[in-house]
Formats: C-alpha cells, structure tokens, sequence
C-alpha cells in the first residue's frame, strides 16, 4: 500500500542535501538553448504531443501509423509548434513496451522528421536510458523524463548528446502507475523538494544549465485538488528560475473540475494554460497546437511581452 | 467484551469534502452509516476503531482525518480575512483509515469514548491477534469499528490495474465475514494481500483474533468496487444484541 505523506517527508530531505546549490538558489531566468537555438524568456513555447502508440489517453491510435503521425508533424509545425514531443509509452499502466518495442517505435520516426525538419527541436517523452540514448543518436534534443529520475542514466545521456532533459515530479509513483490516495503536507514542497535535486543531478552529470526544465506534472502522483494547487502556485515554480514546463493538456484533473470527457477539455486546458503563462511557465506541452499558441500569444501580449498583430482600432 | 463489530472501508472519498460538489456512492456511504449506527446502538462503553496505517499506534482519540493533505484547498481561507473553511484545525492528524472511522462516528453522533488503534500495514498475523486480544481482554463493552479496504487491483482501471487474483481474493473475505468463519480471516496471507493492494487485512486479524471462536456469522451491507478498489461494510450479529 502506498502511503503518500511518509515517503515523501523522508525524501524531501534532499531538499536540505542541495541547500545553497546551484539548483536550490533562484537563478536568473535564461534563454533555453535547444538544437543550436536560443529561446529568451518572455517567448512562451508550444511542445506539440505526437504519439508513438495505439493506447494513449487522447485519440488512442491518432499516429500510430508513421504517415499519420507524419502529417501530425506537418500540421503542428504549421500551427506554431516550437517542440515536437515524441512518445512510444502510455504513461497509464498496460501491456509492457519493451526497450526494443520502443526503439522501433520511436527512433525510425525521428530519423524521418530529423530528415524533413532539420531545425526543429524534438523531444522525446521516455524514462529509460536506452531507448533515450538511440533517441538522440537518431536527433531527439530533449529528454522529457515524465517519471522523475526513475533511471539515473537518463541525464548522462542527455549530457553525452549535448541534449537537455526535463526534471518532473512524480511524487513517490513507480513508471507507469496511477496515484492511490496521494497525500502531501505540501505538494508545492514536495515538487520543489525532487525537481531541483534533480536539475542538481543533471547539472553534475555534465548537462549544460540552459537545456535543463522543470516540471510539476499535473496529475502524475496527484490527485485533482494537487493539480489545481500546483497550478495556483505555479509562481513558486517559476521564481527557481529554471524555465517551467506545463503539461496539463486534456489531463483528469481538467475533466474532473469541469465534468468533462477528454473530447471536452480544451477550454479547461486553455485556462490552465493562460494561468501558468501569466505566472511565468515558459513550455506548454499540448494536444491542441494552434489554440495553445493564439492562449500564450494573448497572454504575452497582456503582460506586454509581445505587441498585438496589428492595432488600429481607434488609431486611423 | 466486545459488544457489537462492524467493518467499513476507509477511502478518502468517504470523506464529503474531498470529492467537491459531487456526492460519490451515496449508497457506500448509507451503508457505512447503517453500521455505524448499529455500533451506537449496541449501547457499549467505548467505541474503538482499529484500522491500518504505516505503524501500530495509539491515537489521540480527539484526532480527525487532515483534508489538506488530500485537498490543499480546503485548508485555504474561503475569503482574504476569512478563518479557516476547517473546523477541525485544532484536531490533530489521524491515518486516512482512523480519520475516515473518526468521522463516521462523528456523524453517527456519538459523543462517548473513543479509542483509536493503528495497525502496520505489513504487520504479521501474530502482532494483528495480540492487537485483538488486548481489544477483547477488558471488562468493559467494546464496540469494534474496523476499517480497510479490499483489493486496488479489481479492474484495468483500478489504482493498481488489473489483477485477475483480486476479485476471489476479496470474495473469500466476504464470505469469510459473511460465515463468521474468523480462521479464514485470520489465514489471510499478508504477502498476497501486499501485492494485491489490499489495505484491510491487518485490521481483519485483528478483528478475527478480537472475536475468536465465537462463530458470529455478519450482514454484509455493501460489497463492491465501482472504482476498482473492493469496498466491503458489514456488521456482525452479536448474540445479546
């Protein structure tokens, strides 16, 4: 049985272990260097989701043929896409995907958008060290760890391949299944507690400070009312310094604020989007491309980060 | 002696608050109250309530179950000025199980003495029948409230996924309840339990070892999984009752 608040109060004690670290103290927020580009603060990404498997949560199946997730391709660059987030697991638990099932899943994909778009950033959503080593070999940039250090040799690949990896929080969750009465004294602690260790760890393996996310993972170890904390103080995140990766897109706890089936979580997603613009979150991992990017347009144009397209209501 | 048993399972959605505007199994949580009610009517001395937690413990039995840990939220103060949306904010913390136990008795109404009693969720058979035997030994009427949960394995959408062991795993625990076959109870293996997510078992040795041979057979009130966890309430016929 899985008893949340324990384990975690025993691991947050590496929150004490990095105390005046480079990654404990708040940094001063950076340009994000990925594939040779630089990506300053003020300009919010989209990582469009492309999914490498029959199974998951959202249009199980939509690309899991190479020339339909091809055009997924296509289409998101089009829509405004900055990063591809390619991923051959469900993170729900099923089947077992073998490291070789993966590899074949995934790394022939790469070679052929690395091939079509030899600018474009890709990510790749694994947790294990192989398959993320083939990964980048094949052109991946960035390693989207979605399970939290689960393989400590994710960093040192990334670190060989001059990749960047995220750092997520999955509270005390084994790869791959689901929360069970998750219960924290504080889950922005306990996210604060496991990511910036994790930054530390990476940092120490050789990975550059400007590839390197953090990210609270909305639903991952949480229940609803954790995802809804972690996103009303998302500003605790961002005052790290390190640039924040949101992933919420169509996730339970939008569906379950709104009682709203997975088809109808868009809006929700866009709220929750907004909200971690606002509060500073600079990657925004989404389902729904073109809408995400016209949300974090508007946003940035709010906080005056981004001129509007064209103004001239009131101006001829 | 024990005056009255009952057994209720303890997830935090038994807890109104947690779930939000939504009531979730209106009819679990009916037929946790009929249980509960059965106890206080039994008229015992004290009421305790044994369920499982990381450690065999004692609890302060003023304690309620602390909703922030699951619902950050509701310890928030509903207006800038505001006090807290808590009223328990000077209660101390209790385990989910013993929370979810203090607050049926809560709305039971019962106001009388209370116990409250943790037993290690990897605690073996043997610890669990001392545990039970410290219950039975006093003078005094005891209502037992037993908490803990079947498998979080009954479907692929259940906690812990599918395990096709889970769903006769938790059968053999109604009927066990169902028969009054207490050795059954008390035969329960802790490892399979383990893996089968199973958080009652150490409560029901308990229970089985606090009832010994007494052979009282038990009405189950509710025994299903609608979320893939097997949620079983049932209340034991006592003979002077």
């Amino acid at each position: 049985m899985w008893q949340t608040s324990k384990a975690d109060k025993l691991l947050i004690v590496d929150e004490d272990a990095v105390a005046g670290s480079d990654a404990s103290a708040a940094r001063t927020p950076g340009p994000l260097r990925l594939r040779g580009r630089e990506f300053p603060p003020a300009r919010a990404l989209v990582m469009a989701i492309v999914n490498r498997t029959p199974d998951s949560f959202y249009q199980p199946g939509l690309t899991w043929d190479s020339d339909a997730a091809m055009d997924r391709v296509h289409a998101v660059v089009s829509d405004g896409a900055d990063i591809l987030d390619v991923g051959g697991v469900p993170a729900k638990p099923g089947p077992e995907v073998t490291v070789a099932e993966e590899i074949r899943r995934v790394v022939p994909f790469i070679e052929r958008v690395r091939a079509a778009y030899p600018d474009l950033v890709i990510s790749v959503d694994t947790w294990r060290h192989e398959p993320a080593r083939a990964m980048c070999a094949a052109g991946a940039d960035l390693i989207n760890d979605t399970w939290a250090g689960w393989d400590g040799q994710l960093a040192d690949v990334a670190a060989e391949f001059g990749a960047g990896i995220v750092c997520s929080h999955t509270g005390t969750l084994t790869p791959r299944t689901r929360p069970h009465r998750a219960a924290f004294d504080d889950v922005l602690a306990d996210v604060l507690g496991r990511v910036l260790p994790l930054a530390e760890r990476a940092l120490k393996a050789g990975v550059e400070a400007d590839r390197i996310v953090i990210d609270p993972a909305h639903d991952f170890g949480k229940n609803t009312w954790h995802s809804l904390e972690i996103t009303r103080r998302l500003g605790e995140l961002t005052a790290t310094g390190w640039p924040v990766l949101v992933s919420a897109s169509r996730k339970d706890f939008v569906g379950e604020t709104l009682e709203a089936g997975v088809e109808d979580r868009l809006v929700g997603t866009l709220a929750v989007t907004a909200v971690g613009a606002w509060l500073g979150a600079r990657v925004f991992r989404a389902h729904d491309v073109r809408e995400t990017r016209q949300a974090l347009d508007m946003v940035a144009s709010i906080r005056g980060d981004r001129p509007p397209a064209r103004a001239l209501r009131a101006l001829a | 002696m024990i005056a009255a048993a009952a057994l209720c399972p303890g997830p935090p959605l038994l807890a109104r608050e947690l779930t939000g505007q939504a009531e979730i199994l209106p009819d679990l949580r009916h037929a946790c109250m009929v249980a509960v009610a059965r106890l206080v009517a039994a008229a015992p001395d004290v009421i305790a309530v044994v369920g499982p937690a990381d450690l065999t413990a004692t609890w302060d039995p003023a304690g309620a179950l602390d909703l922030t840990a699951y619902a950050p939220a509701l310890g928030r103060p509903a207006a800038p000025g505001a006090a807290r949306t808590t009223s328990d904010g000077e209660r101390s913390a209790l385990p989910l199980a013993l929370g979810i136990g203090a607050a049926l008795l809560d709305k039971a109404g019962w106001d009388g003495p209370r116990a409250l009693w943790s037993v290690g969720g990897s605690a073996p058979q043997a610890e669990c029948a001392r545990i039970g035997g410290d219950l039975e030994a006093p003078a005094e009427r005891i209502a037992l409230l037993v908490m803990g949960d079947g498998s979080a394995r009954r479907s692929v959408s259940a906690p812990g996924y599918l395990d096709e062991r889970a769903e006769p795993f938790d059968a053999e625990v109604e009927r066990a309840v169902r028969d009054g076959d207490l050795d059954a109870l008390a035969a329960l293996d802790p490892a399979l339990a383990a893996d089968l997510m199973v958080s009652g078992r150490p409560a029901w040795q308990v229970l089985a070892a606090a009832l010994g041979g007494t052979g009282l057979r038990a009405d189950v009130l509710y025994s299903d999984a609608p979320f893939g966890v097997g949620y079983l309430v049932a209340v034991f016929k006592m003979r002077d009752s």
